[in-house]
């Protein structure tokens, strides 16, 4: 018995049904791992938290059962053949960002970099159902943000999280991805972002809560975004509604007196509604990466290089269109009547700015894409 | 003593003759009926035998057999009451018998001795062939649309034996100079903003394109869907028979004029079962609501909604124009040539504008992939459709009218009929490069939206017709020009699923 490692204990354990992180870290604050797993097995009495825990329904038949399930060398093995390292709370290479924090994750699995985290991390979070400006924001941001050398820590959802890495990816810069994922990392989530999973893996870093296996349940994401907080040094929320994951992010970023920026957004526009309102609350606007390096005490003398903008210019006839769209999106009605124009002329600028990559078009509205026109 | 009268039954849209035979002898009292009747004819029985007294004849004591011949076919309905009491009286000889040559009855008898209207009167006549038809008074527009004059009208069984004994001349049929009754089909006008899907409309009802209309509550995809049927020409004659054929069988009512004229709409609720869509049922196979749209319009409001097997019910006939039904004892294929027209929400919140959706990307995943799959491969308009602006509904006077845009259909129908045969919808894509031929700009267009995938190889021939059709509309010559590329490209709204937008 004594020849299994410790962190095998915890990685097992932290698979378990209806453990969660708070009955885990009570468990390991009381017992060391393998007294734990005696614990869970009934083995040995428990006392305080734990007890309490092992006393809620079906709670102790369920450890029981997973513990007979699942060796802990079972889980450590699959571990190690995925890549992933095993890094209970007090491990040397635990991140040292979270040692002190209000809920430090008990274990956290890894792969990829960890020495990531002694470099500069920006955060950079907002709404899945992101609008083609937020989109494109979050992209220039992670762009100049790796350019300059930070690391962009992110949550790898749809919409904005996924649009600032591949940003990222995209500068080629110091930078690096980091991903704080909810699920375990072999379940990639969602699955259209395997290619950024892979990204952060191998050039950057991944971690996550749950041992390998863990598929993404609702009420990991929440506990996901505490570690996003605390891993960064800047919490910049890009785009969000009156609620959502990202401002549960801006919250635990304020609990742990991590600076929030937010970026503005049109007022009364829904898809910036939540941004506006940290805004309000004491947030620092941002506009772009050097904002962000302004916050970060960069000394930068020249702005971040932002790749050549290569989209042919548009037309004089185009340039009505486009102005109408940057003010808001609008169907292909809405630019005619707004231009006073036919239905047909509207039809073919809105072709060419959408040809030359200007305006992006989804269920029949059109968005400007990228930066405007100067 | 026996009589043999002529008579008919439907089955599907079609009519189908029936003898009457009766035969009256002496033995013990009874009425019975033969042939495989159902249970509506079978109670005839009853009906006839209180009519015939109600009318102040005789129903002496014998014995009545009736047969309704060919015996081996089902046969449905209160029509061959008419028919059996009529049978009854001549072999009774409360009648002469040669006055029944040359003539086929059919109605359903109340037991006062009236006379009732019947659905399928329209079919019936037909099947009946060279006959005047003796008809309920109700049924005489129905019949006379389908057989013209020489139909004999009556609003009783006494006052048909009368006219029969020769005691009193026919009744005179109800005036035969109606106007077209119908209420005018909803206006154009009355529609506000909007331009892409006028557009849309305007497109569909020149070229025959099924249309998918995309956009949240409360945008008026229903209001704008009703409006079709007014866009599209009258029905040719031999549509508008099959219509009325199908109308009159299903028992719906039918215009004042007898014959229906314009393109039916037809809107089922999104409940509705397979088969009062695609028609069947048991014993006479009533036809369904894309049988009942023949010519017309079919509306499906919450296409999402509908179950996936009845819309998979859809594909055989939008593909072959005709539902063939068929079930252990019988078989039967009605006409069922529709524009299909159907509207969604984009998503389960109604969507609207970028970044408005409340709903989670795998809902919205989930809501589309109900409406994925072959039947909307069928679209070849896919238009969007936004609730209209302050601006819009603000604007001065109405749109344009129904009938000027009728007008740019009817000339644009008329000019592909006469260039290629056929709607445009229909152009075979091998035949597309003949009659369909693209501007070299127009060409570009296209070849760039397949090389950025935003166009998959059906989405090509389909916005290769739409523009066929935009072409026509427009007037222009042989080559599809740009423009008319880039507007059909605009009817073929790309549906997105969050940050990935799915290609078309």
């Amino acid at each position: 018995m004594s020849a299994i490692p410790a962190e095998a204990y915890v990685a097992a354990l932290a698979g378990f049904r209806h453990m969660s992180v708070w009955r885990l870290g009570a468990l390991l604050r009381l017992h060391p791992p393998h007294e734990a797993w005696q614990v869970v097995l009934g083995e040995r009495p428990s006392s305080g938290l734990v007890a309490q825990a092992l006393a809620a329904k079906g709670v102790r038949p369920a450890w029981r059962e997973c513990a007979r399930e699942r060796g802990p060398m079972e889980v450590l093995e699959r571990c190690a053949a995925l890549g992933v390292r095993v890094l209970p709370y007090g491990h040397p290479d635990y991140p040292g960002g979270l040692l002190d924090d209000l809920h430090p994750p008990p274990v956290l699995f890894a792969r990829g970099d960890l020495s990531l985290l002694a470099g500069r991390r920006v955060a950079i979070v907002g709404t899945r159902n992101a609008t083609a400006q937020g989109r494109e924001t979050a992209r220039a941001l992670g762009y100049g943000l790796a350019s300059a050398g930070v690391h962009v820590v992110s949550g790898l959802a749809r919409g904005v999280d996924g649009y600032a890495h591949r940003g990222v990816l995209a500068a080629e810069g110091a930078g690096r991805p980091i991903g704080i994922v909810a699920s375990g990392l072999d379940v990639v989530y969602p699955r259209e972002h395997r290619d950024l999973w892979e990204a952060a893996a191998n050039c950057g870093l991944l971690l996550s809560e749950a041992p390998p296996g863990v598929p993404p349940e609702p009420h990991r994401f929440p506990l996901r975004n505490r570690i996003v907080a605390a891993l960064s040094e800047v919490v910049v929320v890009v785009e969000s509604r009156e609620r959502g994951g990202s401002l549960i992010t801006a919250a635990q970023a304020v609990e742990r007196d991590v600076p929030v920026m937010a970026v503005p957004g049109p007022v009364g526009r829904r898809s910036a509604s939540g941004t506006n309102g940290l805004l309000c609350d004491g947030a620092t606007p941002v506009t772009g990466a050097d904002d962000v390096l302004t916050a970060l005490s960069f000394q930068h003398g020249r702005s971040a290089v932002l790749p050549a903008d290569l989209r042919a210019r548009p037309r004089s006839a185009d340039i009505g269109a486009y102005r109408v769209l940057q003010a808001d999106p609008r169907t292909i009605d809405g630019v005619a009547l707004a231009l006073g124009n036919g239905l047909v002329e509207a039809a073919m600028s809105l072709a060419r700015l959408e040809s030359a990559g200007w305006v992006a078009q989804a269920d029949g509205w059109f968005e400007c894409v990228g930066s405007p026109l100067r | 003593m026996l009589a043999a009268v002529r008579s008919a039954t439907v089955f599907g849209v079609e009519g189908r003759p029936v003898t009457v035979e009766v035969h009256v002898s002496t033995g013990l009292p009874a009425f019975l009926i033969v042939g495989l009747p159902d249970e509506a004819c079978r109670e005839s029985r009853d009906r006839v035998r209180a009519a015939v007294l109600s009318s102040g004849l005789v129903w002496p004591s014998c014995r009545v057999t009736v047969n309704l011949a060919p015996s081996s076919q089902r046969k449905g309905g209160s029509g061959l009451d008419l028919a059996i009491a009529i049978g009854f009286l001549a072999a009774n000889k409360q009648l002469p018998v040669e006055q029944l040559e040359g003539l086929g009855f059919v109605g359903e008898l109340g037991l006062d001795g009236s006379m009732r209207a019947v659905s399928g009167v329209a079919p019936m006549v037909m099947a009946m062939g060279a006959v005047r038809p003796v008809v309920p008074l109700a049924s005489f527009r129905e019949a006379q649309g389908v057989v013209g004059d020489g139909v004999r009208v009556a609003a009783t069984l006494r006052e048909v034996v009368d006219a029969l004994n020769a005691d009193e001349p026919w009744p005179q049929p109800p005036d035969t100079d109606f106007h077209d009754e119908e209420p005018a089909p909803p206006d154009l006008a009355d529609v506000r903003g909007q331009a892409l899907a006028r557009q849309g409309l305007e497109v569909a009802a020149a070229g025959s394109h099924h249309m998918l209309l995309v956009g949240p509550p409360g945008s008026g995809k229903t209001m704008l869907a009703q409006r079709i049927p007014g866009l599209l020409p009258a029905l040719q004659h031999d549509v508008s028979l099959e219509a009325t054929m199908v109308h009159s069988a299903a028992g719906v009512r039918l215009p004042a004029g007898g014959l229906i004229r314009r393109a039916p709409f037809r809107a089922p609720h999104h409940s509705s079962s397979m088969v009062s869509l695609v028609g069947g049922g048991t014993t006479s196979l009533r036809p369904g609501e894309i049988s009942l749209a023949h010519g017309g319009v079919l509306f499906l409001d919450e296409l999402g909604e509908f179950a996936p097997s009845v819309l998979d019910g859809l594909r055989q006939p939008l593909e072959e124009g005709v539902i063939r039904l068929a079930r252990a004892r019988a078989s039967a294929a009605m006409p069922a040539k529709f524009l299909l027209v159907a509207a969604t929400n984009p998503c389960p919140c109604g969507g609207g504008a970028p970044g408005v959706c409340e709903c989670d990307d795998g809902a919205r995943l989930r809501y589309l992939r109900r409406l994925s799959g072959p039947l909307l491969d069928r679209f070849d308009l896919r238009v969007g459709v936004a609730r209209p602006g302050v601006d819009d509904l603000l604007a001065a006077g109405g749109g344009e009218p129904t009938a000027s845009v009728a007008q740019r259909v009817a000339a644009a129908r008329e000019r592909s009929l006469e260039r290629i045969g056929m709607a445009t919808a229909h152009i075979p894509p091998a035949q597309l490069d003949a009659l369909a031929p693209l501007h070299p700009a127009a060409r570009a267009r296209l070849r760039d939206q397949l090389e950025r995938d935003l166009l998959t190889g059906r989405g090509y021939h389909r916005v290769r017709r739409v523009a066929r059709t935009i072409a026509d509309l427009a007037g222009a010559d042989e080559l599809v020009l740009d423009e008319h590329v880039v507007m059909a490209l605009q009817l073929r709204v790309r549906l997105s699923v969050s940050s990935r937008e799915r290609a078309a």
